[in-house]
């Protein structure tokens, strides 16, 4: 009976239902959107952040005092200490080594440069002393675990722009920094010539490209490790090591000492990406490192990520919000509209016990539907949200489905909580005499 | 004919006191569904275009996003060349009301020590002046000491040399030794972590280039454009020197904005639209119920078009009551929101308000519409309680 009673009232009048059911949908359709979109933007955007290059700095523990002014270092040469380029592989053995977006060896090597493209070849046209910058354009590590990594300056210095293209790894290949070309008279396809400025020996090398960065890049030559190696005579060595990693923004949690913390909360720091502990896993992995947070790009990402997330959640709260009051309403309004049935009801005997159950369970059946096709109505949403904004659609989440699920349930039983508490004590007599 | 006009518009306004008053659950009902979407409308409008400008100052953080370089001396600071103290203060305070700071550097060789008679060590001193900076070391003071025997302590050098909050540091450059105190030992994971920062007064004593600059690091608030045009017009205001933007930040900065300010109104406006529908679904359910006051109405001889004209002016006055409640409700809301994400109450924008109630008597009129349908009702059924 109970059942039928709430077949009928479905059958009966489907235009209010429908419409009671399309503000649930819709309601529930911006919450699963608006909430689809705040779970993911965090790790949509911590990526987009990763265009601001690397925010880890690897330097040798024992090293001198870098006396670097305006990208020139003034130290003498063979001052300070070098790292093995062989460790490097081990960057990705680290806890966090999914995050770990990009990393490049770095050895700056002082060198004269001259240019066998002019005119003759007794008297180069340009002549000088530049910073050779041995790094990774695309370089593939093979990784302990067996698979293979690509990695270079591409990733970690996004921001360096290249006409033409990089220089292959390994190869007698470089690119040159725009304001240092543009001196030498150097373009695209020529050769140039570096030594070391102890005149050992020199090198030639194809310009493939021209970088330009806006910083001391511009002056410089960049080329393979390798080629950087051999001028300076530190085989397998290289100076310092960017890396970029994904994290999480620090909270007053990830600022405390790891040393004064109990070990549950060490275990709890040190499983978190935070970029600290991200830092401490991989001195841990590389021995005699100094590893360095670039604080101006990881507390600017931090402080903007943590900003932009709080306005989303906020954004989500007030669309909830909205989404909650007119679907109370709109089921508030469902059951005003329907004392006459009450008042039959109960003439017929209902206790308000049994009436108010009904009802309840009609909404209840409603909130379920509604919500179901609100939140396929939200995915729709957030993907084309997602795909228009990131360029990747969030995920769907099972927690987004019940929590959805849930609020419309709640919602509508809410909304329909007082207009059910005056339903119950409605006389039937003047209702049903139509007063 | 007047008198009956005037006859007319007084009942016209009478049933419409009467059926706002009829039902107060329904009023009720009506009022908070077209008050929360105002309230939603109004907020976020004004948190979106607020949210926006905030965050392009939110990038300051990220430090100095434009150089101001010596003329031919390359991308960088070089040891060589320098420019006049002067052309700081020639650097405009402001763009567009965002506020811009500028720091002055002098970069130079020097040997540090912690005594007169200690061994020496071989850094880069990079003095500095600017209004940050004196703040900074303003809020630092620890003991009285002049103002310009403090400095800054790299964390490398620190390391390196020993040196505890409060030492003494002795500077000896090119002319002449100086001293100061180390008010503060900085880890910023670049550059200035192996330099040691006193002011530039004192560097220009050391090295013998009184007042000269190595480069001025500004620091501009505001969108890719914005900077863009500001370099414009420095680079015009100061010919004799190189005017370039720091492109990582600049750069980075152009791309997250752009991210997040789409995402920002994307968001909104589905919110919004989605608000606005899910807010007449609601409106509309109510006016289905009001199927026997048109029968009645009908019955007694009111033309469709009247009867129609009633419940739209019932509707736009519902939508206006609930616009302007929402609104005023909007504006704690957007200041409330504000205040949670960015520190400051969010500035209210007056012409939100008006396009938010404005919104809502659309909304509310478009939900009273399919009151039309009922015009093929037959006021009999009605009665018979049937359909």
């Amino acid at each position: 009976m109970f059942l039928r009673i709430v077949a009928d009232s479905f059958g009966r009048r489907p235009r209010h239902k429908l419409l009671t059911g399309a503000a649930l949908a819709l309601g529930m359709g911006v919450a699963t959107a608006a909430l689809s979109v705040s779970l993911d933007v965090g790790d949509r955007l911590a990526k987009e952040f990763r265009s601001l290059g690397a925010n880890l700095i690897v330097t040798p523990q024992a090293d001198s005092l870098p006396l670097e002014i305006g990208g020139v270092d003034y130290r003498p040469v063979n001052a300070g200490a070098y790292l093995p380029e062989a460790d490097l592989p081990k960057l990705k053995t680290i806890f966090w080594r999914h995050n770990i977006v990009g990393f490049s060896p770095i050895l700056e090597v002082p060198v004269e440069a001259w240019s066998p493209a002019s005119k003759t070849s007794f008297s180069p046209s340009a002549f000088g002393n530049a910073t050779l910058i041995g790094a990774w354009a695309k370089h593939t590590v093979a990784i302990p675990d067996g698979s293979t990594y690509v990695s270079g300056v591409e990733k970690t210095n996004p921001w360096w722009n290249v006409e033409g293209k990089w220089f292959d790894d390994g190869s007698r290949q470089c690119v040159m920094g725009i304001n240092l070309s543009k001196r030498f008279g150097v373009k695209i396809g020529d050769d140039l010539n570096v030594s070391a400025e102890d005149h050992s020996h020199w090198i030639t090398m194809r310009v493939v490209g021209l970088v330009s960065s806006g910083g001391p890049e511009d002056e410089s030559v960049i080329a393979p490790l390798t080629v950087a190696q051999e001028l300076a005579d530190k085989p397998g060595q290289y100076r310092k090591l960017y890396v970029s990693a994904l994290t999480k923004p620090e909270d007053a949690f990830a600022r405390r000492d790891p040393k004064t913390m109990t070990p549950v909360e060490f275990d709890r720091w040190y499983c978190t990406p935070y970029i600290s502990a991200i830092a401490l896993q991989i001195s841990e992995e590389l021995k005699g490192t100094d590893v360095r947070v670039i604080r101006r790009v990881a507390e600017g990402e931090g402080q903007i990520l943590t900003r932009v997330r709080l306005l989303l959640w906020f954004v989500t709260g007030a669309a909830l919000l909205a989404a909650a009051l007119a679907v109370g309403a709109s089921s508030a309004a469902s059951v005003i509209e329907r004392r006459t049935e009450i008042g039959l009801m109960k003439a017929l005997g209902a206790g308000s016990g049994t009436v108010g159950f009904l009802l309840a369970a009609e909404q209840l059946l409603l909130a379920f539907v509604g919500g179901g096709v609100g939140y396929a109505l939200g995915i729709i949403l957030a993907r084309l949200l997602g795909e228009k904004i990131f360029g990747a659609a969030p995920e769907p989440s099972l927690i987004v489905f019940f929590v959805i699920i849930a609020l419309a349930a709640i919602v509508t039983i809410l909304g329909s909580a007082y207009p059910l508490h005056r339903a119950s004590r409605i006389e039937p007599a003047p209702i049903l005499r139509g007063e | 004919m007047a008198d009956r006009r005037a006859t007319n518009r007084a009942m016209f306004w009478r049933i419409i006191r009467r059926l706002l008053g009829a039902n107060r659950g329904r009023l009720f009902v009506m009022m908070l569904a077209l008050g929360a979407g105002a309230a939603v409308t109004a907020a976020l409008l004004n948190l979106q275009v607020d949210a926006k400008r905030r965050l392009t100052g939110e990038f300051r953080s990220f430090g100095a996003n434009v150089l101001v370089l010596p003329k031919g001396g390359g991308s960088t600071a070089s040891a060589d060349a320098t420019l006049d103290e002067s052309i700081l203060n020639r650097i405009p305070v402001s763009s567009e009301e965002n506020p811009v700071t500028a720091s002055a550097h002098l970069f130079v060789l020097g040997d540090v020590s912690t005594s007169p008679a200690g061994e020496y060590q071989r850094v880069v001193i990079a003095g500095m002046h600017a209004v940050v900076a004196d703040d900074m070391m303003a809020a630092k003071a620890g003991p009285p000491a002049p103002f310009a025997q403090r400095c800054i302590v790299g964390r490398q050098v620190a390391d390196q040399m020993h040196f505890k909050l409060g030492d003494r540091m002795i500077l000896r450059g090119m002319n002449s030794q100086e001293s100061c105190q180390v008010i503060e030992i900085r880890a910023t994971g670049s550059a200035e972590d192996s330099q040691v920062v006193p002011h530039l007064d004192v560097v220009q004593r050391l090295a013998g280039l009184p007042h000269r600059i190595s480069l001025i690091q500004v620091t501009v608030a505001g969108n890719a454009r914005r900077v863009d045009q500001y370099i414009t017009e420095l680079q015009q205001q100061l010919p004799e020197v190189d005017v370039r933007p720091i492109r990582q930040f600049t750069e980075g900065e152009a791309k997250i904005y752009n991210r997040i300010s789409g995402l920002l109104t994307a968001t909104v406006g589905i919110v919004l639209l989605l608000t606005g529908l899910c807010v007449m679904a609601a409106m509309t359910n109510v006016a289905m119920e009001r199927r026997n006051d048109v029968g009645l109405m009908k019955a007694i001889g009111g033309s469709m078009r009247r009867v129609l004209r009633l419940f739209l002016a019932e509707a736009a006055l519902l939508g206006l009551a609930g616009g302007i409640i929402g609104a005023a409700v909007g504006i704690f809301l957007s200041i409330g929101l504000g205040k949670a994400v960015f520190g400051v109450a969010a500035q209210p924008r007056l012409i939100v308000y008006p396009v938010a109630v404005a919104l809502t008597v659309i909304v509310a009129i478009l939900s009273a519409f399919p009151l039309r349908r009922l015009a093929s009702i037959r006021p009999a059924s009605v009665f018979r309680g049937e359909a």
